[in-house]
């Protein structure tokens, strides 16, 4: 279906941009990168001071009541400055599933909390693959028991979502994770928080089994793939500029090194990578927020996330490559973006998982 | 129902309703002449329904609705493959020249009206043996000659010239001048005594639709100038830009997406269906979503026309993009079908069969700006970045080594 913005649509994207221009620091981030366990504090009180981690809870809960088109549009200023936290994705697909299961007491737990940015969810779906058809974690009698991999916020998450077998079905489940036992992930891009989770004999609530389960399931995980998107998007579309600024200034043998074609049409390739994903965002936020958009939606998720993660790998490729050897100190901090390409790459289901959804949905045959 | 829905409609219908007569199935296997026959009968009905000259001016025999009327048009005329092509560039370049420039408004009336009704086709003379991409750089003479003017040179790549009846052309009136600075615009009558039209047979198949065409002291008046003396290239890059909303197929005008899934489901791959193998599902997918984004870019500019807004300028990425991703598809797909593949249908359409696709891609590639002129337009244009080096900038024409 597509849209144009609105104005309030426009003038949230072009306020997240300022603030998030204003309030972000390189050095700060580039620290982040060297400890495990920490956030971008400042950039999380940004969120909540803005009201961006209620913006699509729906009023009843504490929220705004907005869609994926806002949270999209807020995701991709936050991905055009590789904000430290990841929060925003893992609690909008953390009250999906609390909205979907349909639980009156864990809703009130939970929403408010997120709404407030005081709580903050995890989506434990992962065992490797990142929605395996058969997960070994198992949930037995209302406990959880085995090891979800590479959640990311799992450092920090007060609950998950937990993705798991019971009675040889699939099932979803949500589990307080105060207590449990976290494995820290030292990793390439430590403000994603990512950790194993380990569930052993953990009080867990049942949100749906079966077929029921496995259709929420993809439908969370596709609803957070397009918040991803968009911040890929934003990503791709700051490393676009900051190639074309270098370029612009640079020079060599006499001219800028934008005047070579070699250079200027990789820059123009890039542009569109970005157009083409940012359409494909577009496109699915608004499916994701109309009633009637549901059947063409997964397909359009999964197009937005093939575009995006494509857009943004190579840009952070190109415009590295661009800056020659500026662009691979560690100063320069273009490898924020080159880390963040690859830590979204992977959240949410890789190119191959997206693919062979996909080609399923077009074909009629699964992998 | 929307105003533009229920032209929408009222499209579909008449193109159903004329579908038998001028569609696909009419047009297998016609030799030239009667095919181009039968696009005249289809222009001339076009015409009579009310669809032709969408957006023109009533005074001109135009139907005097928005651009966006004649975008949702083209959308549904597309999937019929009707027998338009010769009026492409007469109406979607030339003529709306002539509407617009042309001195003597009862005779350029007149024109408009022929072209419209399908009787008369107009052709574009602008490329050259020496200048495709590098227009500036045309070599064809004009000289005062008395009153008037006098034509000498050769322009290519000219489709549809053997079947024109005139056609607007740049043509060098100073070359004591840098290059920009010395052409003029002007329309020329294709049945003019010197004017001679030689069709180029193309790698791909189908019928002869490019030309060379040659000028041999052809006689033009005065008033067949189309621009001031010396101003022929702003005219020129102006006449670009009149009819600049056209439909445009993520497709590339190759086989769509869905094709290429049937095809995949029914070869097989090491004794398995095609579908089955990742490397296909993986050229699936993508093709999918790089055709999704461009559809998804075409309805949202259509959606800005619609609220009074001006489109971005991402909407000039499709020509780029999709011709180059069905020159690919098209590869694979002739891949999947092995041995099978070898044959080649000369009476195929692109639209539908892979080698014909393949084999006609790289003029698509070229033809209406070359992907590197592309990439260099949005690189320029769209980001502001520098222009090539030219060594010719700014020095008089005659002095530039040829």
């Amino acid at each position: 279906m597509s849209i144009v913005h609105t104005g309030e649509q426009q003038a949230i994207a072009s306020e997240s941009r300022r603030v998030l221009d204003a309030r972000t620091d390189k050095v700060r981030l580039l620290g982040l990168l060297q400890g495990i366990g920490e956030y971008d504090r400042p950039f999380w009180d940004t969120a909540v001071g803005q009201g961006w981690t209620g913006l699509a809870v729906p009023e009843a809960h504490g929220g705004l009541g907005l869609g994926l088109i806002e949270l999209g549009l807020v995701a991709q200023a936050t991905g055009a400055v590789t904000a430290g936290a990841p929060f925003l994705t893992t609690n909008h697909g953390a009250a999906c599933a609390l909205l979907a299961g349909d639980d009156a007491a864990l809703q009130a737990r939970w929403l408010p909390g997120i709404a407030a940015g005081e709580a903050v969810g995890a989506v434990a779906f992962a065992e490797g693959a990142v929605l395996p058809a058969m997960p070994r974690t198992e949930l037995v009698d209302g406990r959880l028991f085995g090891v979800k991999t590479g959640v990311t916020a799992g450092l920090r998450a007060d609950f998950a979502v937990v993705w798991a077998r019971r009675d040889g079905k699939p099932a979803l489940a949500l589990a307080d994770i105060a207590g449990i036992s976290r494995r820290p992930i030292d990793s390439f891009d430590n403000s994603r928080l990512f950790a194993d989770l380990v569930f052993s004999d953990t009080p867990a609530t049942l949100l749906a089994e079966g077929d029921a389960a496995r259709i929420m399931a993809l439908d969370i995980l596709a609803r957070m793939a397009v918040i991803t998107a968009h911040e890929q998007v934003g990503g791709a579309e700051a490393l676009l500029f900051v190639a074309r600024d270098y370029a612009n200034t640079r020079k060599a043998f006499g001219q800028p090194i934008g005047a070579f074609q070699s250079v200027k049409h990789r820059i123009a390739e890039l542009y569109g990578l970005v157009e083409i994903a940012r359409a494909n965002c577009i496109h699915a936020a608004a499916l994701a927020d109309d009633p009637g958009g549901q059947p063409d939606f997964l397909k359009a998720a999964a197009a937005a996330r093939l575009a995006a993660t494509e857009a943004y790998d190579t840009a952070a490729r190109d415009c590295v490559q661009i800056h020659g050897g500026i662009g691979v100190t560690w100063e320069a901090g273009l490898h924020l973006h080159m880390r963040r390409a690859r830590s979204l790459a992977i959240e949410q289901g890789n190119m191959l998982f997206w693919e062979d959804l996909l080609a399923a949905e077009l074909s009629g045959v699964s992998a | 129902m929307s105003d533009l829905e229920a032209y929408r409609l009222k499209a579909r219908a008449w193109l159903e309703s004329v579908a038998p007569t001028f569609g696909r199935a009419a047009q297998a296997g016609l030799p030239e002449a009667q095919h181009l026959a039968l696009g005249r009968r289809y222009q001339r009905a076009r015409f009579d329904a009310g669809f032709a000259g969408i957006n023109w001016d009533t005074a001109f025999g135009g139907q005097g609705l928005s651009p966006l009327h004649k975008l949702i048009f083209e959308q549904e005329e597309m999937p019929f493959g009707m027998p338009m092509g010769y009026f492409g560039v007469s109406l979607g370049i030339s003529v709306p020249v002539v509407m617009r420039f042309a001195q003597d408004r009862e005779w350029a009336r007149e024109r408009v009206l022929a072209a419209l009704r399908g009787d008369e086709i107009w052709c574009q003379l602008f490329s050259e043996p020496s200048g495709g991409s590098d227009l500036a750089g045309v070599r064809t003479r004009a000289e005062p000659d008395g009153n008037g003017w006098k034509l000498n040179g050769q322009k290519l790549w000219t489709t549809f010239a053997q079947h024109s009846d005139y056609g607007v052309i740049i043509a060098r009136n100073d070359p004591a001048v840098p290059k920009h600075k010395g052409l003029t615009f002007f329309w020329v009558d294709m049945r003019s005594p010197g004017v001679t039209v030689r069709p180029i047979r193309l790698a791909a198949a189908g019928h002869d639709h490019v030309n060379e065409v040659f000028f041999d002291n052809v006689g033009l008046t005065d008033g067949q100038r189309l621009s001031p003396v010396g101003s022929g290239f702003a005219t020129a890059m102006a006449t670009l830009m009149i009819e600049r909303y056209s439909a445009s197929d993520p497709a590339g005008f190759g086989p769509s997406i869905d094709t290429f899934a049937a095809l995949a489901r029914e070869v097989e791959v090491n004794g398995r269906p095609a579908i089955e193998d990742g490397r296909v599902r993986s050229a699936l997918a993508r093709g999918y979503a790089m055709r999704a984004g461009l559809e998804a870019i075409t309805t949202r500019a259509m959606k800005m026309m619609a609220a009074g807004m001006e489109p971005g300028p991402e909407g000039s990425l499709n020509k780029l993009v999709s011709v180059r991703s069905r020159q690919k598809l098209s590869e694979l797909a002739i891949d999947l079908m092995g041995t099978l593949g070898l044959a080649w249908d000369q009476h195929a359409s692109s639209k539908d069969d892979w080698v014909a696709s393949w084999l006609a891609a790289p003029t698509g590639r070229i033809a209406g700006g070359a992907d590197e002129m592309l990439l260099n337009t949005i690189a320029e244009k769209i980001l502001g970045l520098p222009q090539d080096h030219r060594p010719d900038k700014g020095v008089p024409f005659n002095q530039i080594p040829a």
